[in-house]
């Protein structure tokens, strides 16, 4: 029987160089769960996006009942009968349910908008797929998981015959993956397909009829959800070849720098990001958090930071409990980070570079004198960090946004480290960056580790962090669920295995390295 | 060794002065331009209208001192636009602080601390500590409440001036006369003019003063620093331990005071002497275009003035003059402002560059960033 | 006291207050159709002003329904204006606005002085037209009742009519049409609306123009039948205000009435009061609008903070 959906060596590049898919091959069966499983950047969302019309691909077709289709936009693809539910949900707060469900397509009497129709037609569709959405109240005053049918039911209203759901169980609750699951199980007795994209194997494993895995933009594998076993999975989304290193020295790791202690934290709906979590860093040592994004390591870092609020539990810098202190007192008693997002919140790209690489030490006497700036200092200090990274700029007096992504992490970087600091907080830092300012900014760290400093290090990239941690401690669901030692003969396939919730060590495992 | 490439630098100072000078003067020359179709088709004497417009100012030194005293009302409400804009706040309380300043500058100068030698400066403290408060008002409730700055600033504009009209009428002004002004200030109270026989006074040198402290607080202080940085990126701001809601409200509260100061040039300067309703002439609001037009850069605002200003008293001997109304520099100012808003933004931008570009220079670098008002 | 009591309860009075307020509740109208949309409307006080100029100089040389229309028009030509620079140019809708309050101001009068071949103050000289008032004086002929009905219904503009309907034509199109939803949903969360095809732009631009085109009708009510015949800057604040009436009316068409109302019965008093208390100054009570609709923010504000701390989220 002829696949229902095909993509056929899809290729896309985006602006700016980022390969994003190289070839990849996907097979999708009528009446089946499909999930497409992979690691951050694997290339799952570029897919889906050409998939529904948003992006579209360089090379490679796309067949629905074998004929070859292109969409221009989402509303071909709706009109050819695909829906797809995002992560985050386009739905209006004050709107009912049945308002979110019919915008666009409202049934109507002549000019006025026919509501008992809707209404009926909407709670139709929720019962006939199992949804148990009520069509009437605000859409802004239900949990998470009704929302997400919600988004399910305005696809299905519009006779989606195949719905792509883009990470679905990452913001539910786990008796709302229950619900969810049942309902996808009714979608698909009734005839429709399901394609979803996931990273959570035991999840995939339960509700999936196939799995398509990705990895750097290729299809590596195509499986029956029965015929697999976890282990093999999580080697093929993961496995590779570890091959950068980089040189760390020995350096005295008994004191302990900072210590997080039974921290719970919130995220804006309430649910838990991170759950009674304990962890320690050393100075002059590399803690590398491993997880997938969304579970909770980016929160973690930003509460140490003092950017997060933290409901519960203490976080201690030598010695004192920072919960209490500001960012800026925090960065006066040697704290420094380097945020995920360096255009969002690590630089202002209208400043100059001088500007941006003062801005975090305004109430330093070195600069800022009675509130008058002191510009031959910041001067001599943009010019003595520019040459100490190696930033490519024209001068200190440059607009941070003319820089390369690159140089920009430098500067974010030299900012960071112009002082040796107590505990550096690192997220994502070598993301959209070349490869040589890379290789840099990996020596940067780990010199400052070397000189002493306590690393926090969190990445969506395995390779990172293998060849820069000491230890790693591996997040799933808001919680360290493994802690390793980086002996040089961990592979990354293990670590796949914990991250993608498929074991969990014993605390007596982790005690060795949680130190 | 240093970083820096051999490539010809588009970012130094200069490169970025003749960017932006060209960007304002083409702005200005469209919109010249539009004014003059709109002069052909409806006067009579069009030639002769945009020669009154174009060089009458400079024909007479009362009509040069009235230039020059509008350029340096136009800078000081210019800066106190800039200063707001550079925040990335949009407070429009100019007129209101100018107003107000110029109600405090009256009850002191018809005091008896108006016949002293200290009147002045007392009149130009107790205006700029009118303004700042005034100034206040809008950003303390911004940062609290969270109360739009732009209805805010604009209703106190009017408040402000009813509160003016009705004290000249009740109070100020000289009884049993009916007059809507008061009476003019002591001799002391009465800035001296700089050049004579003409408005040129102290007025100008204050101007001065504010551009040079206006750049200093912006470019040399740490507050300055901090304001720019909220402006560009409140995150960043926030993640380097900036307090932007302090910044946010004494942005606003310092241009407050300028616009106070503004208050005091207007009733003690030579033009006036005295307080009298609607003295204000919507002049504060001229300063959005200036600031707009010279990218909210302190520097560049005097600049801007100068050449606005002088447009201004073009159009108003070309109203006195010819048939065509002063009032023709509003459609100028509008286009002006909508031509300059647009080129900020990258599809105006190209629409701007296809009709403005010489030949044979090349766009402008697509990852150039600018300051936004 | 009590002669001010009869002077507000009386009928006189109220049918003054319908009079001021309808260029107001017109203003407000359109205001609250671009704000509803996402496009904050600053330059009503130009669209009402230019409208104003539009109304007078066309009754000159044409009936007073097509002047009634030519405000309209050109209200609604100035909303389209905005929606170009902001929507396609990607300016910024106050400076855009700002904009087109001062063209609005230098270009009436300057259309003045063409107008009146010179006078540059007011169209004193321009035989324009009024918009005809209601006679409804038929009503005295019930009986008990019927003066006094007559006395408090008779007599309107037409146009005061025309916005007692609109308030009802335009909650009926937000809250009973399926184009109302999407306006709704496009000023409220327009990632939603987009995801489901409808061209949030073009939403906007609509709204812009029907909001200059509503400003303009109360442009024409107030340049044909409050004031008959155009002075420089007379619309004095009302656009603002206006935009104050949204706010304070928590942006529903029937909030907007009663704000509305409540700005017109202040104004009517800054008519009527002077006579009676000369001892509150007429600026004052003239300042009444400003104050009543600065308060009104900081409330509004305050309870939209308020509710979203509680929600954990500010």
């Amino acid at each position: 029987m002829a696949p229902l959906l095909e993509a056929i060596g899809i290729g896309k590049t985006y602006p700016g160089g980022t390969v994003a898919n190289d070839g990849v091959n996907l097979s999708v069966n009528a009446g089946e769960v499909h999930a497409v499983v992979g690691e951050n950047g694997a290339g799952k969302s570029t897919l889906m996006k050409i998939l529904f019309g948003i992006e579209h691909p360089d090379r490679g077709e796309l067949r629905l009942d074998g004929k070859p289709v292109s969409f221009a936009n989402p509303r071909e693809a709706i009109d050819a009968g695909i829906g797809m539910v995002f992560q985050h949900f386009s739905l209006v707060p004050s709107f009912s349910v049945y308002e979110n469900v019919v915008l666009g397509s409202e049934p109507h009497a002549g000019i006025k908008f026919d509501r008992a129709k809707a209404i009926a037609e909407v709670r139709a569709l929720s019962e006939k797929f199992r949804l148990q959405v009520d069509p009437l109240p605000p859409v802004g005053s239900l949990p998470v998981g009704q929302q997400q049918r919600v988004e399910i039911l305005k696809a299905l209203y519009r006779n989606a015959r195949i719905l792509i759901l883009d990470e679905p169980t990452a913001v539910l609750a786990p008796q709302e993956v229950a619900e969810l699951f049942v309902a996808i199980r009714s979608l698909v007795a009734q005839g429709r397909t399901v394609i979803f994209i996931a990273h959570k194997l035991p999840e995939v494993l339960e509700i999936s009829d196939s799995i398509t895995v990705m990895r750097a933009g290729k299809t590596v594998g195509q499986v029956k959800a029965r015929e697999v076993t976890e282990q093999s999975l999580a080697t093929l989304m993961v496995g590779r070849e570890v091959a950068l290193k980089v040189d760390r020295a020995d350096t005295d790791q008994s004191r302990r720098v900072c210590a997080v202690q039974n921290v719970t934290i919130l995220n804006e709906r309430g649910n838990e990001v991170c759950a009674d979590l304990s962890l320690n860093v050393h100075a002059g040592e590399i803690v590398g958090l491993v997880g997938v994004e969304g579970n909770g390591q980016a929160e973690l870092l930003e509460a140490v930071a003092g950017l997060r609020p933290v409901a519960a539990g203490a976080i201690d810098l030598d010695g004192s409990n920072v919960v209490p202190l500001s960012v800026l007192e925090r960065r006066g008693i040697g704290l420094a980070s380097i945020p995920e997002d360096r255009i969002a919140s690590g630089l202002a790209t209208g400043a100059s570079v001088a500007e941006n690489l003062v801005a975090t030490k305004l109430n330093d006497r070195r600069y800022v004198r009675n509130g008058l700036l002191d510009l031959k200092a910041i001067g001599a200090n943009a010019r003595k960090l520019i040459e100490r990274f190696s930033i490519r700029v024209s001068g200190p007096n440059a607009a941070v946004g003319t820089l390369s992504g690159g140089n920009m992490q430098k500067v974010v970087v030299a900012r960071e480290l112009s002082e040796q600091p107590q505990l550096l907080l690192v997220s994502q830092p070598t993301r959209g960056v070349d490869l040589g300012a890379t290789q840099f900014i990996w020596r940067s760290i780990t010199d400052a580790r070397d000189a002493g400093a306590a690393v926090l290090l969190s990445s969506a990239d395995l390779s990172e962090l293998l060849a820069l941690s000491d230890r790693l401690l591996v997040f799933y669901r808001g919680r360290i669920v493994a802690a390793f030692l980086n002996r040089g003969d961990l592979a990354p396939e293990t670590l796949g295995t914990y991250m993608l919730g498929l074991s969990t060590q014993t605390p007596d495992e982790m005690r060795a390295a949680l130190k | 060794m240093s970083a820096t490439t051999s490539v010809p630098n588009p970012h130094s100072r200069w490169a970025v002065f003749r960017r932006e000078a060209f960007r304002g003067i083409s702005a200005l020359v469209i919109a010249l331009i539009v004014a003059f179709v709109v002069v052909l088709f409806t006067s009579k004497a069009p030639f002769e209208a945009m020669y009154q417009l174009l060089v009458a100012p400079l024909q007479k030194q009362r009509t040069i001192g009235l230039w020059i005293d509008d350029v340096a009302k136009l800078t000081v409400t210019g800066l106190a636009f800039s200063l707001v804009f550079q925040a990335r706040q949009f407070s429009m309380g100019v007129q209101g602080q100018v107003y107000m300043g110029a109600l405090a500058a009256t009850y002191v100068a018809m005091s008896p601390l108006g016949t002293t030698w200290a009147a002045i400066p007392l009149c130009m403290v107790a205006a700029t500590l009118a303004g700042a408060v005034y100034g206040f008002i809008p950003g303390y409730a911004k940062a609290k409440l969270g109360a739009n700055e732009i209805v805010s600033s604009l209703m106190l504009n009017y408040i402000a001036i009813d509160i003016v009209n009705y004290l000249i009428r009740a109070q100020l002004s000289p009884p049993g006369k009916g007059l809507l002004m008061t009476d003019p200030f002591p001799k002391t109270a009465v800035f001296p003019a700089l050049v004579a026989n003409t408005r040129i006074d102290l007025g100008l040198i204050i101007a001065i003063v504010c551009v040079l402290a206006v750049w200093f607080a912006l470019y040399r202080t740490s507050w300055g620093l901090k304001l720019r940085l909220v402006g560009h990126n409140p995150k960043f701001a926030e993640y380097s331990g900036i307090r932007s809601t302090f910044i946010m409200v004494s942005a606003m509260t310092v241009a407050g005071g300028l616009g106070g100061l503004l208050g005091s040039m207007f009733v003690n300067g030579q033009a006036f002497g005295k307080l009298t309703i609607l003295f204000e002439g919507g002049l504060a609001f001229e300063g959005i275009l200036i600031a707009i037009v010279a990218r909210s850069r302190p520097l560049a605002v005097p600049v801007v003035a100068l050449f606005y200003g002088y447009l201004r008293q073009g159009a108003t001997l070309m109203g006195i003059r010819t048939d065509v109304p002063a009032e023709v520099i509003g459609v100028v100012q509008a286009v002006i402002i909508l031509l300059v808003a647009s080129s900020f933004t990258v599809p105006g931008k190209k629409l701007l560059a296809r009709i403005t570009r010489p030949a044979g220079e090349p766009p402008v670098p697509h990852k150039v960033q600018e300051t936004q008002p | 006291m009590t002669e001010l009591l009869l002077t507000v309860f009386s009928a006189t009075f109220f049918v003054t207050v319908i009079r001021t307020t309808t260029p107001l509740l017109f203003a407000a109208l359109g205001g609250l159709i671009s704000d509803l949309s996402g496009a904050l409307n600053v330059a009503l006080e130009g669209m009402m002003l230019v409208a104003c100029l539009t109304a007078v100089v066309v009754s000159v040389y044409a009936p007073w329904y097509v002047a009634v229309f030519a405000a309209l028009v050109a209200g609604g030509l100035l909303g389209a204006l905005m929606a170009f620079f902001h929507l396609k140019l990607k300016a910024d809708i106050i400076l855009v606005g700002f904009a087109v309050n001062i063209f609005a101001v230098g270009a009436t009068v300057y259309a003045l002085t063409l107008a009146t071949g010179g006078d540059k103050g007011t169209s004193i000289n321009l035989p324009s037209k009024a918009v005809p008032a209601v006679d409804l004086s038929f009503l005295s002929a019930i009986p008990g009742i019927g003066p006094t009905l007559t006395a408090f219904l008779s007599g309107h503009s037409i146009l005061s009519w025309l916005v007692a309907l609109t308030v009802f034509l335009i909650w009926y199109f937000l809250y009973r049409t399926p184009w109302g939803l999407w306006l709704r949903g496009v000023g409220e969360y327009p990632a939603a609306p987009e995801a489901a095809g409808i061209a949030v732009n073009k939403v906007r631009a609509w709204s812009l123009v029907v909001s200059g085109a509503l400003a303009g009708l109360g442009g024409a009510q107030l340049a044909m039948f409050n004031y008959i015949g155009f002075t420089r800057e007379m619309t004095a604040g009302r656009g603002f205000i206006a935009l104050g009436a949204v706010l304070l009316g928590a942006r529903h068409p029937v909030g907007a009435m009663w704000a509305a109302l409540l700005f017109g019965v202040f104004e009517a008093l800054s008519i009527v009061m002077p006579n009676l208390f000369n001892w509150i100054p007429a600026e004052l009570i003239h300042m009444i609008p400003f104050v009543v609709t600065v308060l009104a923010l900081f409330a509004f504000s305050y309870r939209v903070q308020r509710r979203l701390r509680v929600k954990g989220l500010a």
